[in-house]
């Protein structure tokens, strides 16, 4: 241990650089797992704050459950001692008193909540003021103690309450402002409770009613069923329009929605792991060669192959050990940056969510740690080998060495095909577990990491030649240095091509996408100007119009004709849907029809007759390759089947979308209402002076939204790239691990070559020389590891286009391999590699000739 | 006639953690052109030391050093690397080939950092190559070499640049005795038909032998021995 110690103590940085890369690898999996656990936590919270202890719900179509349901329940003898039974009224509000984050308006009978959940306090005393106010105020709210406190917010005053400004809080509900008044505070029994309590507003059935404008209507009925209930007789005495759910099938339904995002994200986070795993691996068979000369004399001495393999092996353990230390407080630190942006991301693709406080799990502290601890005993296992086989008083000489790791090329990538071919039997295998699909790439990445040796022999032989001759000594010297240290340096060019295919595979995928997304836009946004409400969500259209707002729009003089677009979530035979319902004055562009029944135009009557488009990730989710068959939703008039006319394309939503007629719509569900306008304006209008006139004729709604169709579409953009801003930065950060690990491997090549800098030295050659030398060397490595990541990338951003993609959210994008994504790879790999050389080539400068002659 | 190589008051100590040890105190000595000398010294004595002072590598704490009238103390880092280039050359004990480069590339490789063209660098090495008997390894990499004629390449390698001096560090020190010898005299011979001045360093009497003077190295001080 002591001989490992010092052997580590002698060389700090390298000690350091492995550290710091099994940190690196660590931490952002547990940075990535905290985001996710938090984001998850968070959903769990505001569904235990909603559900609570209910087994199961009644829910109804677009417009909610008639409350006359519920009397029903508590007072037909039938039902009223057989079950517990709790109205719900559920909203999203923002406020700027409370930081204009979203929270969720509760609406609850204070009377019946009480066997669901304990929002109410566990004292007496606050239970019984915090239900009084909400029975005797009007617009009465209550907020969780440390909320109100985190937000410096205080009650009205008390006995008697006095309604004021101090205590008024202003909510923007569907896109209206509306005022309540927080009567009284709750105070959380045990930290569930206050975790659960952080993002709501609690008030009652009418208030709530009030504020959402959803008079004699609830959001859902909550049901504590026993075990031997029937169920089957409840669903049946329902009117039509309604449906009994079971809360665990609904709250597994919106937690899938985030599945496929979430594993993308950790695969994108062992990637990280993987490549300093690489790293590690790396530094380990090289501090193992420089050793070879002291395992020959131990083994000498009298010490055993299983010492000298514990002895490296107990070398990697203290690296782990200390690298996922270290990993694990920067991975809580990383996890902090990256909850936000999950959240975010969440929030635009997916339901409103509200993430307040990291959840730092002890299973994700754990597993991080575990897994670089063991990944380092696993990367370091073949070079504790290697040390272990070192004949007793025999030290391999270097070219012996470089003779063993040259036949050693051709072998692995024998092995690195074989690897290529098994991961690509894995990608054919038609599943859409993503677990799955990501081991093949992972088999196919480490396949094709494995023949970047032989690429880099290959191209340096073929360099060797033009370089002399244009470059003399230098020219001639590094590539052949390059194939010389191929036992040291093969495993760091090899990560390094990893990480800069992973960032070629990622942009054109990302490029690839945003292409794709750019003409749907075009194909799907026709109109000149659109009218829409301030939503919760900036890709959903969540808030209905004031129908004035539509009035106002439609009687525009420009206006020559307008489509009005309502989106609702409905429930179908799979659970809940989005559905999208618009005008068909104008018929959708045909280019967006992917699979119909019919013609283009006979599919476009079938949907004014009351048939619906599937869009491609529903038809993916359902399985539905072809149109034909039909679908059951459930309206007000109960369950009705619709046609299924055909699939069209759709980037707005993972989930899936219906579209349907809006005049089938608005007859089936009663609903006049609508989310959204698309203006179509007379040829000759201007459209900057018509939106500049609609804006001034719709100040006295502020949340109304009107913007030019170049302005929203610029819109969604921002939203598209905002999305991948994770992506980019778990990239940003295998790329680091990558440069860290040629950065060791070079200092540490450095070190073993001293004494030939030295002899260099000696014969004349000046340090400018020699700097450009090592310059020569770490660019011929990047050029190698950047023109391996060529290929490698394409096939990944191929694997990621129509696989994963394909198989996490149902979409079919066009792959669009710009030249940019890779010229900018392979700068970047030369680069790397260039910027990893300049402190072992600074270190050279300061060497001195004489210590490394000396040293010999 | 006028000194090619001579210091004076050459002092250099080094520190071995906290403990300084003083490797020449004031050594002063003068060598004439085309003299073949030998400096004898017992391991550690600072010979090595010595002759990286005399060619540039090394820095002295204190004193001066000139050759062929040049002060070697005045010069920077980069004028002391180019004045070694061009005219010393250096042997070393473990030969110290580059092992990425064939031994026609080793022997050119002086001639190449001065800037003589490929074709006449390649002329000369092959020259020197034929005369010291290893023309036919001229595309063989020193790995595939025996001790000797490593040192052999390393010979024609110090001499291929018309150096004004040669500096030799133990260069028989890890052959056999017969092939030390043999080295040995292909070293005096070349030496001698090329004018060139010759210092070498070795703890061997044996290996000292064909100098026309040797010095002792002893307490950091250079002893006149014969």
């Amino acid at each position: 241990m002591v001989l490992s110690l010092r052997s580590l103590l002698r060389h700090p940085l390298q000690f350091a650089i492995m550290t710091l890369g099994i940190a690196l690898g660590v931490a952002v999996m547990v940075g990535i797992d905290i985001a996710n656990a938090s984001a998850a936590r968070a959903f769990d919270l505001s569904a235990s704050a909603v559900t609570g202890r209910a087994t199961h719900a009644i829910v109804g179509s677009a417009q909610g459950v008639d409350e006359s349901i519920y009397v029903r329940l508590r007072t037909d003898p039938q039902w009223r001692s057989r079950l517990e039974s709790a109205p719900l009224v559920i909203a999203y509000a923002v406020s700027p008193q409370l930081g204009e984050v979203p929270f969720t308006l509760l609406g609850i009978d204070p009377f019946a909540e009480a066997p669901f959940s304990s929002y109410l306090g566990a004292q007496e005393q606050t239970r019984l003021e915090g239900v009084a106010s909400l029975l005797t105020v009007p617009g009465s709210v209550l907020l969780s103690a440390p909320t109100a406190a985190r937000y410096g917010l205080q009650p009205c005053a008390q006995r008697p309450i006095a309604l004021d400004d101090s205590c008024r809080l202003t909510l923007s509900i569907n896109g209206e402002t509306k005022y309540a008044y927080l009567t009284g505070l709750l105070e959380p029994s045990d930290d569930f409770a206050r975790r659960s309590l952080d993002s709501i507003i609690l008030t009652d059935i009418a208030t709530a009613q009030s504020l959402t404008g959803t008079g004699g209507k609830l959001t859902q009925i909550d049901l504590v069923l026993p075990e031997e209930f029937d169920s089957t007789a409840l669903s049946a005495a329902l009117p039509a329009g309604t449906l009994l759910v079971t809360s665990e099938t609904r709250n597994s339904q919106v937690s899938e929605m985030t599945a496929a995002f979430r594993i993308n994200l950790t695969a994108l986070s062992l990637l990280a792991l993987v490549v300093g795993v690489f790293l590690i691996y790396n530094a380990m068979t090289f501090s193992v060669v420089q050793r070879r000369a002291l395992f020959g004399t131990l083994r000498s001495i009298g010490y055993t192959r299983e010492q000298v393999f514990g002895m490296v092996l107990g070398e990697a353990a203290l690296i782990g050990a200390l690298g996922a230390g270290l990993g694990l407080g920067l991975g809580v630190l990383l996890g902090q940056g990256a909850v936000q942006m999950v959240t975010q991301t969440i929030n635009d693709l997916f339901f409103v969510l509200n993430v307040r406080g990291i959840q730092i799990p002890l299973s994700s502290l754990l597993k991080g740690g575990l897994v670089g601890f063991f990944a380092s005993l696993f990367a370091a296992a073949p070079p504790a080998w290697e040390a272990a086989s070192v004949p007793p008083r025999q030290a391999l000489s270097r070219a012996g060495l470089e003779s063993k790791a040259g036949s050693a090329v051709s072998l692995v990538a024998g092995l690195g095909i074989f690897a290529a071919l098994i991961g690509a039997v894995i990608l054919a295998i038609p599943t859409r577990n993503l677990v799955i699909s990501f081991s093949g790439t992972f088999a196919v990445m480490i396949g094709l990491a494995l023949l970047t040796p032989l690429v880099t022999v290959t191209l340096m032989r073929l360099l060797g030649e033009p370089l002399g001759k244009g470059f003399g000594l230098l020219g001639r010297l590094a590539p052949r240095n390059v194939i010389r240290s191929q036992s040291r340096t093969a495993v760091a060019v090899a990560a390094l091509m990893i990480a800069v295919s992973v960032t070629i595979g990622v942009q054109v995928m990302i490029a690839s996408f945003r292409t794709t997304v750019t003409i749907w836009l075009e194909q799907t946004m026709r109109g000149d100007l659109y009218v829409a409400a301030q939503g919760l969500s900036a890709t959903r259209l969540d808030t209905p119009l004031d129908p004035q707002v539509i009035d106002l729009a439609q009687g525009h003089p420009q206006t020559q004709s307008s489509i009005g677009i309502r989106v609702v979530t409905v429930e179908s035979e799979h659970g809940p849907v989005e559905l999208l319902a618009a005008s068909t004055e104008r018929p959708m562009d045909t280019r967006l029809f992917l699979s119909v029944q019919d013609s283009p135009q006979q599919t476009w009557q079938m949907l004014k007759d009351g048939a619906i488009l599937l869009s491609e990730p529903l038809a993916n989710r359902l399985g539905i390759s072809v149109p034909g068959g039909s679908l059951a939703l459930l309206t007000p008039r109960g369950w009705q089947s619709f046609p299924i006319a055909g699939i069209y394309a759709d980037y707005a939503s993972t989930r899936g979308t219906i579209r349907m007629s809006l005049d089938v719509y608005r007859d089936l569900w009663n609903d006049d209402r609508l989310n959204g306008l698309a203006l179509f304006l007379a040829p000759d209008a201007d459209v900057d002076a018509v939106t500049a006139d609609l804006r001034a004729q719709l100040t006295d709604f502020p949340n109304i939204h009107v913007n030019p169709n170049d302005a929203l579409r610029e819109g969604a953009m921002v939203v598209f790239d905002r999305t991948f801003a994770i992506t980019t930065a778990m990239q940003l950060v295998t790329t680091l691990v990558a440069f860290i690990g040629v950065l060791s491997s070079l200092l540490a090549l450095q070190l073993e070559k001293a004494r030939e800098m030295g002899i260099l030295r000696a014969l004349g050659l000046n340090l400018a020389e020699m700097r450009r030398l090592t310059l020569w060397e770490t660019g011929l490595l990047g050029a190698s590891a950047g023109l391996s990541a060529l290929p490698t990338g394409y096939i990944l951003a191929w694997i990621l286009i129509f696989v994963i993609n394909q198989r996490s959210f149902g979409w079919t994008l066009q792959m669009q391999a710009d030249p940019a994504p890779f010229v900018q790879a392979f700068l970047l790999a030369v680069s790397a590699a260039l910027l990893s050389g300049l402190y072992p080539a600074w270190r050279l400068s300061r060497m001195q000739a004489a210590e490394a002659l000396r040293g010999e | 006639m006028s000194a090619f190589l001579r210091f004076h008051d050459l002092t250099k100590s080094y520190y071995e953690g906290d403990v300084r040890r003083v490797v020449l105190q004031n050594a002063h000595a003068e060598f004439q052109p085309g003299e073949m000398t030998a400096i004898l010294g017992k391991s550690g004595s600072g010979k090595s030391t010595l002759l990286n002072l005399i060619s540039g590598i090394d820095v002295p704490d204190g004193g001066q050093i000139w050759v062929d009238g040049q002060d070697l103390t005045a010069l920077s880092e980069r004028d002391r690397t180019l004045f070694r280039r061009a005219h010393i050359g250096f042997i070393f004990q473990f030969f110290n080939l580059i092992p990425t480069l064939t031994v026609g590339e080793n022997v050119s490789l002086p001639l190449e950092l001065n800037r003589i063209p490929r074709p006449q660098a390649y002329k000369k090495a092959q020259d020197l190559l034929e005369d010291i008997g290893l023309l036919d390894r001229w595309e063989t990499f020193p790995e595939k070499l025996s001790g000797g004629e490593q040192q052999r390449v390393a010979l024609a390698r110090a001499l291929v640049h018309d150096p004004l001096l040669i500096l030799a560090d133990e260069p028989t020190g890890n052959l056999d005795e017969e092939t030390g010898a043999q080295v040995m005299s292909l070293l005096a011979r070349l030496a001698r038909e090329q004018n060139r001045t010759l210092l070498l360093v070795t703890h061997s009497l044996e290996a000292a032998s064909p100098a026309a003077r040797v010095l002792r190295l002893s307490h950091g001080q250079l002893l006149e021995e014969r």
